[in-house]
């Protein structure tokens, strides 16, 4: 209503649909694991609206970026939790 | 010389007097009042134009007076001049402004079409049910008029109206009413519709006898007040239901429009002279504020109380800016001629945005906090001066000292409503005057959350898109602002949605612990917020479809106080049927026993035994079949579905007993085995308990209920086999994976 522009979410599903024949010609389980990182990304809409950015993909990647950093500190620091138990 | 104080009731155009005003004296009296009110409108364009418009009015057989004048209009930055035209009457006014727009169609004109009584309003300052001490001439005019109160008092001395309660005995469009049963006072009266002269003499008697202000009516716009109009003239006889006997009732035809994404059905409306008819099926906004908000609304709008009780709050602010602007001696454009300015992609994409709403933490929380601004973007708009005429702001900083027409119109009635809100605080639950405060809230609520959208609204008088844009870039601001305060606290914040925020740290758990938040949100933003309440735990719901997606407005939880908070949920759907609703809710109550997150699996199997009781009651024939009724609205014309839907599958079956259902109206239904699928409720026939579709309503409880369990960790397909009876041990035994032809049998 009234709008001039998709919203970040309709943004969102068209650049997921661009993907589609990435992902049918990608093996089940990579499928799997790129529909994680798309969630991923879609955890960051609100700050995506916010940034309202040209292309909002580059946005969305860095969405996926933060989420995987946050996962590899998460493991990071069980690593080094388990380390010190061994110790 | 007569002179006397009371409640201003009614006004009406008059022709003879300028115009009727009604009131309500301190002894008791009911006093129809003349007043002398010429009233002007204005035509601009070039000067040669404009000498022949006034060459052309001088010749006319009454010739008005007119004359050259310097006025302002709101969208330009120097005066105009225009020709202002003065008529006798707003009747006679009217009359003249279409003769001259018919002659001159490219002239641009103002005031043209304002509703009298704000004109009245702007040019007196009394309201509906304002106090006024009057001073009468010989021939009952108004001679002097002084206004005692402001449309903004908390507690207006309330006017001694006496109400007439009138309704058919069933709803005219489902049977054929047989009796009128008219409450006044302590009694009740039952007359007999068949017997229409005898009903007619006995509601004069009561008419004439009772002489009541308030006519309210259920089903009076669409039925019953035209049918007893149209019984009256049949029998040759007058009803007196206007107390001008001069005038007849008016009618105002149905509609059907389309508004904020749905076809809206607006029945017809039947209105009085010297006394007001209300129909509650026909109000706006009826279930939320009744009548002390209806009052309250004509009060601050300006407009008269029975057209105040029926238009939208759309209409109720732009009459009050249309107020502001007459008494600032700003034009009241005729049509809008401004038009949105070019703009380029890239302003477009910054500015073309709505509120903030974050993906919240999905799962169950708690104690959390849940901060509010208090009416965010009217607070917004005042603050950052945010009007069609003012530079726009920069994020929460106003370009202008100088109040626009916006924040002029909008700061009395946000310090009324802040006001209103510390003292429904202050009051026990109890207090009698709590609920006249909370309809009172409620009317204004409406009014400033439409004026918002009036600032963007292409069509309204004082509209500029950029100020509705920049409202919303204040409100992101804010909230922003507030996230930072919350976050440099030490708060977790959990979930923003435009104006709130759920915020949570751990140790804090009393409304105390949060107050440090509201103090930095107003030092850091100039906005009031406040806490909405502290939560026991709150759940946040992921997607339906997608159970990592989280979604902005699902959730579900409990106060510290021990009230609840659900939004977005099936209990929140107006096409749920009330059965499912009430087992919904029964086990959120249920859920809302657990004092912490820790505890809620222990309301577990109390919850799956609700379900489990309910299903029960479903399969014996016990649920009635009033509370399986779904309510769909129709969406067009029975005739112009390609592929009916259940709503109009259901309509379809009425229009075949001869009654029209108009897009807009809402069908009642209960879904059936077989061909078609439905039974209107409003049939003649009630359904046959044994056609009710069982298998359709057990899932529909099923999904209801694992919405609201799955975030214990009860998964929809453990939920179908749990209360399906296919697994009677353990519940923790449950595989949770089930056997795909099982699940099959249990969704069909």
């Amino acid at each position: 209503m009234g709008r001039t522009l998709p919203s970040i979410t309709q943004e969102f599903y068209e650049e997921e649909a661009a993907l589609s024949r990435f992902r049918r010609a990608l093996r089940r389980s990579d499928q799997l694991a790129l529909d994680e990182l798309l969630v991923a990304a879609r955890q960051h809409l609100a700050a995506a609206a916010y940034a309202s950015n040209l292309l909002p993909m580059e946005t969305f990647l860095l969405a996926m970026l933060l989420e995987e950093h946050k996962e590899v500190q998460r493991l990071r620091t069980e690593v080094e939790r388990l380390q010190k138990q061994d110790e | 010389m007569n002179e006397f104080s009371g409640w201003m009731f009614d006004l009406y155009d008059d022709p003879a007097r300028g115009v009727a005003v009604w009131w309500i004296t301190d002894d008791g009296r009911r006093l129809c009042t003349g007043h002398a009110f010429p009233v002007r409108f204005f035509a601009a364009g070039g000067a040669a134009r404009l000498a022949e418009l006034a060459h052309w009015l001088n010749r006319l057989p009454d010739p008005p007076a007119c004359r050259l004048e310097e006025q302002r209009d709101l969208f330009l930055p120097q005066p105009l001049t225009v020709l202002a035209v003065e008529a006798d009457s707003p009747t006679a006014q009217a009359q003249l402004f279409k003769q001259t727009e018919r002659a001159f169609p490219d002239l641009t004109y103002y005031d043209a079409d304002v509703a009298t009584p704000l004109r009245y309003t702007a040019r007196f300052g009394a309201f509906p049910l304002a106090r006024c001490r009057v001073q009468l001439g010989a021939e009952d005019e108004i001679e002097r008029l002084e206004v005692l109160d402001e449309r903004w008092d908390l507690q207006p001395q309330p006017a001694p109206l006496r109400v007439l309660e009138l309704e058919p005995d069933c709803n005219p469009a489902s049977g054929t009413p047989r009796a009128l049963l008219a409450h006044c006072g302590r009694h009740t009266c039952r007359f007999d519709l068949r017997q229409a002269r005898a009903t007619l003499i006995n509601l004069r008697g009561l008419l004439v006898q009772e002489d009541p202000d308030v006519i309210l009516s259920e089903y009076g716009d669409t039925w019953l007040l035209p049918e007893l109009l149209r019984m009256a003239e049949e029998q040759g006889m007058a009803l007196p239901l206007s107390r001008d006997l001069r005038r007849k009732a008016a009618h105002k035809k149905e509609l059907t429009y389309f508004s904020y994404g749905q076809i809206v059905y607006r029945g017809q409306q039947t209105l009085l002279f010297g006394r007001w008819h209300l129909d509650r099926r026909n109000a706006m906004l009826w279930d939320d504020y009744a009548l002390e908000g209806a009052l309250e609304t004509a009060r601050i709008t300006c407009l008269p109380v029975q057209t105040a009780a029926r238009t939208s709050p759309g209409t109720g602010i732009s009459s009050m800016q249309i107020v502001t602007a007459l008494q600032n001696g700003i034009l009241v454009p005729w049509h809008k001629q401004q038009a949105e300015r070019p703009k380029t992609a890239l302003d477009l994409l910054h500015r073309d945005l709505g509120g903030l709403v974050y993906q919240p933490r999905v799962g169950v929380h708690g104690p959390v906090g849940a901060v509010d601004f208090i009416s965010m973007y009217p607070s917004v708009m005042v603050k950052a001066n945010i009007s069609p005429e003012v530079p726009l702001p920069n994020g929460l900083e106003p370009a202008s000292d100088q109040p626009g027409l916006i924040p002029q119109t909008l700061a009395p009635l946000l310090e009324k409503r802040v006001a209103l809100k510390r003292k429904i605080a202050a009051l026990p639950k109890w207090h009698p005057r709590r609920k006249r405060f909370e309809a009172l809230a409620s009317a204004h609520k409406w009014l400033l959350v439409t004026c918002f959208g009036y600032l963007g609204y292409k069509n309204a008088r004082f509209g500029r898109i950029e100020s509705h844009e920049a409202v919303t870039a204040g409100g992101r601001e804010a909230v922003l602002r507030a996230k930072e305060a919350a976050e440099d606290l030490g708060f977790e914040v959990l979930h923003i949605f435009v104006d709130g925020l759920w915020v949570q740290k751990p140790g804090c758990s009393t409304p105390a612990d949060f107050s440090p938040i509201l103090d930095e949100i107003l030092q850091r933003t100039g906005l009031p917020a406040a806490l909405d309440g502290v939560y026991r735990w709150v759940v946040f719901l992921p997607s339906c479809q997608d159970a990592r997606v989280p979604v902005g407005n699902r959730y579900f939880g409990v106060f510290q106080d021990g009230s609840l908070k659900v939004r977005g949920i099936e209990a929140r759907r107006r096409d749920t049927p009330p059965w499912i609703k009430a087992v919904q809710m029964e086990i959120v109550q249920h859920l809302a026993g657990a004092q912490s997150p820790a505890e809620l699996p222990d309301f577990l199997p109390g919850a799956l035994s609700i379900v489990r009781r309910a299903l029960a009651a479903l399969s014996a024939g016990r649920v009635p079949l009033a509370d399986l009724l779904l309510a769909q609205r129709l969406t067009r014309e029975v005739k112009d579905y390609t592929t009916p839907s259940p709503a109009a599958r259901a309509a379809a079956q009425l229009e075949a007993m001869g009654k029209h259902i108009r897009p807009g109206q809402r069908v009642r239904f209960v879904w059936t085995r077989g061909l078609p699928g439905v039974h209107a409720w409003d049939l003649p026939t009630p359904p046959d308990p044994a056609e009710v579709d069982c298998v359709r309503y057990r899932t529909m409880l099923l999904r209801a209920a694992s919405t609201v369990l799955q975030p214990l960790g009860i998964q929809r397909e453990t939920l179908y086999q749990y209360c399906c009876g296919a697994v009677e041990q353990n519940l923790w035994q449950i595989p949770k994976r089930l056997n795909p032809q099982l699940q099959m049998s249990y969704l069909i």
